[in-house]
């Protein structure tokens, strides 16, 4: 099947008259290509039926010549497309040799070498008969064409299907992203910076930085589990809900089972979102948290100590309603820095599926914990990175970075 | 990941090994479907032994959340048992510990099927 596809490959774009002869006549798709198929066909047809008519012994003259005559157009025209094809052929030698290359040799060789001999050709008439293998061969040959012709049509319309698919997810995730917020709140004097490093498939981490009464300011860090586009459509909804409840509760616990209420009515398919839901108050530093099944944060102090909020946790939101979230309080001093993130840190893994973990981020945070916020997202995803190599990032990556100054949010 | 089934009585145990993530998840899922709706006859309990289980993520979290969901439904005594360190840690931060029964090892989560259903 190989070789008949590859005999009528071009060898090289069309460029002399010969090439363009084959383009135009035996590769195709067009009329002229059909035209001459049919015209090949059609001769082997005209010149096995001759061969029959050509064995009856009593034929009048006229009958004779016009044999003949057509014989000499057969041979002409089969010579032709005999040179086309080894001129059309990738490897011309396995042309010439292949099943297809010697039955169309045999079938015009004959007249060649024998001419219009009589004595011979009684004999070797019946030689002209292989032209019925030509005719098989042919039939083949348009079919194998035909088959490849559909299936690359299909193979295109399959390829444009999902090249447009995938260009629709790149918009949803570029929109995903979009919506996280670039900035702290600038008015509280804090310093603070954010980073998500998307997975390569659709995933579910969100951050949010959100404006409250009296001057506070609500920190969301938040993982929905599974991925794709379920995830992403869970990921706008926990999102919308806390931010509708953090401006009507006073309290994180409150707000985390507003929300998980929220979630659990309106969760088809039984997705659940970790959440770490603070607020701060930036006058005084005081931060009060309840925490969602989410990883507990780390709280580098200005002397280099780092201790996890640790303080005892609710279940994941949107698993079951009615559970109760116990809240904490921490206060923070100046200089201190708070680094809040999801597994997609420490479970970043390496080609040898050993995960980047929570040492390892406890010691970025220690090294480089005491410069601007900024400086410390960059030095802890560039640690993920480099630890990860070449293997693919499975989940998406967040980070925020908050340091408070008393000074600033007075001042401001 | 693999996953065998033992059977004891009417309780199935089923045991995973390797890693349940993303890309485990969804079969897992439909395994455990599969023992919820039992071979002829539903089981009456459903352990599932963790001992070889090396990692879970949220995706794996969700499965279990499902089985213990569709145990509620069916009547099914539903537990897991014998979690690796970082497996239970998973567990207790998720909050799960509290929704799923887990026990420390199979022989006490067997110990613990109710009466009349083992």
């Amino acid at each position: 099947m190989s070789t008949l596809a590859g005999t009528l490959q071009p060898t090289r774009p069309a460029t002399g008259p010969v090439q363009r002869l084959v383009a135009l006549l035996l590769v195709g798709p067009g009329p002229y290509a059909r035209a001459f198929e049919n015209l090949i066909l059609g001769l082997i047809l005209l010149s096995v039926a001759s061969i029959g008519v050509g064995a009856i012994p009593t034929l009048p003259g006229w009958a004779t010549a016009a044999l003949r005559v057509e014989e000499v157009i057969v041979v002409v025209v089969f010579s032709f497309e005999y040179l086309l094809r080894i001129v059309a052929a990738k490897r011309k030698f396995a042309f010439i040799v292949s099943f297809e290359g010697l039955v169309d040799l045999l079938s015009i060789a004959p007249a060649f070498l024998l001419g219009l001999d009589t004595r011979w050709l009684r004999a070797l008439r019946m030689l002209r008969l292989l032209r019925l293998l030509k005719l098989q061969t042919h039939i083949l040959e348009t079919t194998v064409t035909e088959r490849t012709r559909e299936l690359a049509e299909k193979n295109a319309l399959l390829e444009q299907a999902q090249a447009q698919i995938k260009a629709e997810l790149e918009v949803a995730r570029a929109l995903q992203i979009a919506i996280l917020p670039a900035t702290f709140p600038l008015r509280t004097g804090c310093d603070s910076a954010a980073r998500m490093l998307p997975a390569t498939t659709m995933g579910g981490d969100f951050y949010d930085f959100i404006e409250l009464p009296h001057g506070q300011v609500g920190l969301v860090m938040a993982d929905v589990s599974g991925k794709g586009v379920p995830a992403a459509f869970f990921m706008a909804v926990a999102r919308t809900s806390l931010r509708g409840v953090a401006a009507e509760h006073l309290t994180p616990g409150a707000c985390l089972a507003e929300a998980n209420g929220l979630l659990c009515a309106q969760n088809p398919l039984d997705l659940f979102v970790t959440v770490f839901y603070c607020m701060l108050n930036p006058l005084t530093g005081v931060l009060r948290y309840a925490n969602g099944g989410h990883n507990p944060p780390y709280l580098r102090r200005a002397d280099g100590s780092i201790e996890a909020l640790t303080g005892a946790g609710g279940l994941v939101l949107g698993a079951m309603p009615g559970v109760e979230f116990p809240e904490h309080e921490v206060r923070l001093g100046i200089g201190d820095h708070l680094v809040l993130y999801t597994d997609g840190v420490t479970e970043a893994f390496n080609a040898a599926y050993e995960a980047y973990g929570e040492e390892r981020l406890i010691a970025e945070i220690q090294a480089h914990g005491d410069g601007p916020a900024a400086g410390l997202v960059e030095r802890i995803c560039h640690s993920v990175t480099a630890f990860a190599g070449a293997a693919p990032q499975s989940d998406d990556i967040t980070l925020i970075v908050l340091s408070w100054n008393y000074t600033a949010a007075v001042l401001q | 990941m693999n996953v065998r089934l033992e059977t004891f009585g009417l309780t199935t145990v089923v045991i995973p090994a390797g890693r349940l993530d993303f890309s485990s998840a969804n079969g897992f899922e439909k395994q455990l479907e599969l023992v919820f709706a039992g071979a002829g006859t539903a089981p009456a309990a459903v352990i599932i032994d963790c001992a070889a289980l090396e990692y879970v993520s949220s995706a794996g979290l969700r499965v279990f959340l499902l089985a213990a969901r569709s145990s509620q439904r069916a009547g099914v005594y539903f537990a897991l048992c014998a979690l690796q360190p970082a497996v239970g840690e998973v567990f207790n931060l998720s909050g799960f510990n509290r929704i799923i029964t887990v026990h420390a090892d199979r022989a006490t989560a067997l110990s613990q099927v109710p009466q009349g259903r083992a």
